[in-house]
């Protein structure tokens, strides 16, 4: 007696197991073809992200002029820059800057947010023209601002002296502490739209039954806001905050084209400052040093607020 | 049929990408040219005089195509050093201040053509030498001065009975004071802008017989009786003549307020006097421009040269050379000069007395004032270390806090503080 082995009607025999005939089979396996898609990508970042910032590392350990060999030198630029006095000056203007402006944003871009989430006519005109200040480029938004601080043409200094203040009324950009309030006030005004849009959309997720529960459960307008808006906002306003302090810190334009650091250092930010250290003087490695100054704080706050929103 | 167009898709991206790479270089291969990077001219006929009559007429004599590329001048620096870093880009390129000391390095030994040019053209003024030679050998070209002069306003200081620009500081002084009474108060730079500020601080700094370190490159002597002199001087000239927003003023500022008709003078560059005639007839009437006065030890000006380089790294630099050399010839340059003016100031001796200083006769105390003319940080050799200098505004920011209320004693002791910590890589 003998097994048959015929196949049974219906039933597809297993194929047998084979390498891959060909390039083209191995590109159509997905685990490839993903690689593949993905590879573009890691590359992009790693050449003008990655390799950047590890230059930029590299740079800040290097006595390096300009059009010269480096010379390792350690730390020796980050000692320089301790001994700097302007960069102990331009630390606190980037942290009043950055602390200051954050704030303001967050309160106004938050009020904002409440004021465009109600019902009125030509609401979604009013939301455009609200993003202008974000979308108008920097430099064409401060040169404006530059003829508004101007003591001859600027119209607060005209309401001023209408109101009595002697001629030619406040020196915006001369005056050390008036220059810082400026570029504060410039940078809230430009940055304002980015959190309110962005939290306007996180408001309108937030479900009608829970203002409808409250409301019923007695709680005033404050409440409502205080207790249903402002927790289901809260993870949204950390990532809106986390990234304006990322572009605040760093801010570079604005002061570049209003001030240029002036007067005597009082509006120098740390890119400012590391862009006439390393372009002006040509001291590429120092400039560099006073650059990645920047990154423990920046990373710290990020390192911070990141493990906050975990945890919430 | 998903598989298909996956491969598609890579073969298209690799096709692409290197058809990106390729193009350039086989484009390149073709071409015979020189790129000339250059600041965009205040006065646009310059540009164009290259762009349309010398560019034209040196390649239909040579075959060399000149390719004149215009960028901002706060956006030269920038551009140089990325050429520099690279390797790769322009051939040519105009320099100004002290770059020619800090590219050094990658520029060309230019000489023959100085020495040539020299020759043939009258020589060299003092000033062109002290911009261009580095270590001896001439690194760029020097094409002209943007000279930093007294603007004034000819009717106002008539109203106090001055009719000839006053010859000294202090008499400067007296006329300001008597003219901010009259509400036309004077407005010069302090704050942080690109030239406007040294134009003048610099000048009133050594008339005073004051000077940030000695021609050693090394000994910091910032804290004198001299530098203290100048110091307070400013800080009177300041409060008695000018507007309190000039502590935050950058280049702009100052044309601003000069055409708002809101200040009776200034320290600028010929532009105010020209723009006036384009755009503002009736305060070109009454705008006049004088040399910067005297103090104690002299007068001064400021050098704001400009130049030409030559990459030593490119590829085309005997074209690059044998282009600037052409273009340095009277034939060229003489043309060149007179499409803008007397606005670029020459080096040479041979258009002391040209045609174009006729043209306009109160542009003339530009040419007069190169005689004096010193680079910032003069009589220091310019180094990295004063480039440190000029760009962190140390002496600047030195009489700008004066000026706001500090004591001459603390804002000396801090611009010599921060001096030693600069030269003491020296």
């Amino acid at each position: 007696m003998s097994i048959r082995t015929e196949p049974l009607i219906g039933v597809t025999r297993a194929r047998p197991r084979r390498r891959p005939a060909s390039l083209a089979a191995w590109l159509d396996r997905e685990p490839v073809f993903s690689w593949l898609m993905m590879t573009a990508p890691i590359l992009f970042l790693a050449a003008f992200v990655g390799y950047p910032f590890v230059y930029g590392i590299l740079l800040s350990l290097q006595d390096r002029p300009v059009a010269h060999v480096g010379t390792f030198v350690g730390l020796k630029n980050f000692v320089r820059d301790f001994n700097d006095p302007i960069f102990w000056r331009v630390a606190v203007n980037t942290f009043v800057y950055t602390g200051v402006a954050t704030l303001l944003k967050m309160i106004g871009g938050l009020a904002l947010a409440v004021a465009m989430n109600q019902n009125f006519r030509m609401k979604n005109l009013v939301r455009a023209v609200l993003l202008l200040p974000f979308i108008v480029p920097t430099v064409l938004s401060t040169v404006a601002w530059m003829w508004m601080l101007d003591p001859a043409f600027s119209i607060f200094n005209w309401f001023l002296i209408a109101l009595g203040m002697p001629k030619p009324g406040p020196s915006w950009l001369g005056n050390p502490t008036l220059a810082m309030a400026s570029i504060i006030v410039i940078n809230t005004w430009r940055g304002l739209p980015f959190y309110g849009i962005t939290l306007l959309a996180g408001l309108q997720t937030v479900p009608p039954e829970l203002y409808e529960a409250a409301t019923i459960d007695g709680a005033s307008g404050w409440q409502r806001f205080r207790y249903v808006t402002l927790p289901l906002l809260q993870p949204i306003i950390l990532i809106v905050t986390l990234f304006s302090v990322i572009f605040t810190f760093a801010d570079f334009q604005l002061v570049y084209v209003l001030t240029h650091g002036g007067p005597q250092n009082a509006t120098q930010l740390f890119a400012t400052y590391a862009f006439d250290i390393g372009m002006g003087a040509g001291q590429l490695g120092l400039g560099a040093s006073v650059a990645l100054t920047m990154l423990p704080a920046l990373a710290l706050l990020i390192l911070a607020l990141t493990l906050y929103m975990r945890r919430q | 049929m998903s598989g298909r167009s996956r491969r598609d898709f890579l073969k298209i991206a690799v096709a692409g990408a290197a058809g990106t790479a390729l193009a350039p270089s086989l484009g390149r291969a073709a071409d015979k040219s020189v790129t000339l990077l250059h600041e965009s001219s205040f006065i646009k006929t310059f540009d164009e005089y290259m762009q349309k009559t010398l560019a034209p007429a040196y390649e239909k004599e040579t075959g060399v195509k000149v390719v004149y590329e215009l960028t901002s001048v706060g956006s030269l620096p920038t551009r140089i050093s990325t050429i520099t870093e690279t390797g790769s880009g322009a051939d040519v390129t105009m320099i100004f201040l002290l770059y020619p000391f800090l590219f050094a390095d990658k520029l060309m030994d230019v000489s023959d053509i100085a020495e040539d040019i020299g020759k043939k053209q009258g020589g060299w003024y003092d000033a062109a030498k002290e911009a261009g030679i580095v270590n001896g050998q001439w690194k760029s070209i020097p094409h002209s001065n943007i000279g930093q002069l007294m603007n004034w306003r000819t009717d106002w200081f008539k109203e106090v009975g001055v009719t000839k620009f006053p010859d000294t500081w202090e008499e400067l002084y007296e006329v300001g004071k008597k003219l901010k009474a009259k509400d036309h108060p004077f407005g010069f730079e302090l704050g942080h802008g690109f030239g406007d500020n040294h134009g003048w601080i610099y000048p009133l700094l050594w008339s005073y017989g004051g000077r940030e370190v000695e021609p050693d490159g090394k000994t910091v002597v910032i804290d004198s009786d001299e530098t203290a002199r100048a110091v307070d001087f400013a800080r009177k000239f300041f409060k008695d003549t000018m507007l309190d927003d000039v502590l935050g003023w950058t280049d702009v500022s100052n044309n601003k307020a000069w055409f708002a008709e809101q200040i009776s003078c200034t320290n600028n560059a010929e532009s105010i006097l020209w723009l006036a005639k384009r755009d503002f007839p009736d305060i070109a009437k009454v705008t006049d421009q004088a040399m910067n006065p005297q103090g104690p030890k002299g007068r001064f000006h400021l050098l704001n040269c400009i130049g030409h380089s030559v990459f030593n790294f490119s590829p085309q630099k005997q074209e690059a050379h044998d282009f600037l050399h052409w273009v340095m010839e009277e034939k060229q340059l003489g043309g060149w000069y007179a499409s803008a003016d007397t606005y670029y100031q020459p080096f040479l001796h041979a258009y002391d007395n040209a045609p174009m200083w006729d043209v306009e006769p109160r542009n003339k105390p530009y040419r007069d004032a190169m005689g004096s003319a010193h680079l910032p940080g003069w009589p220091a050799p310019p180094t990295r270390q004063l480039a440190e200098v000029v760009a962190k505004y140390v002496t600047v920011d030195m009489f700008a806090k004066a000026c706001a209320g500090a004591s001459t004693k603390e804002v000396i002791k801090n611009a010599e503080a921060q001096l030693k910590e600069i030269y003491r890589t020296a």
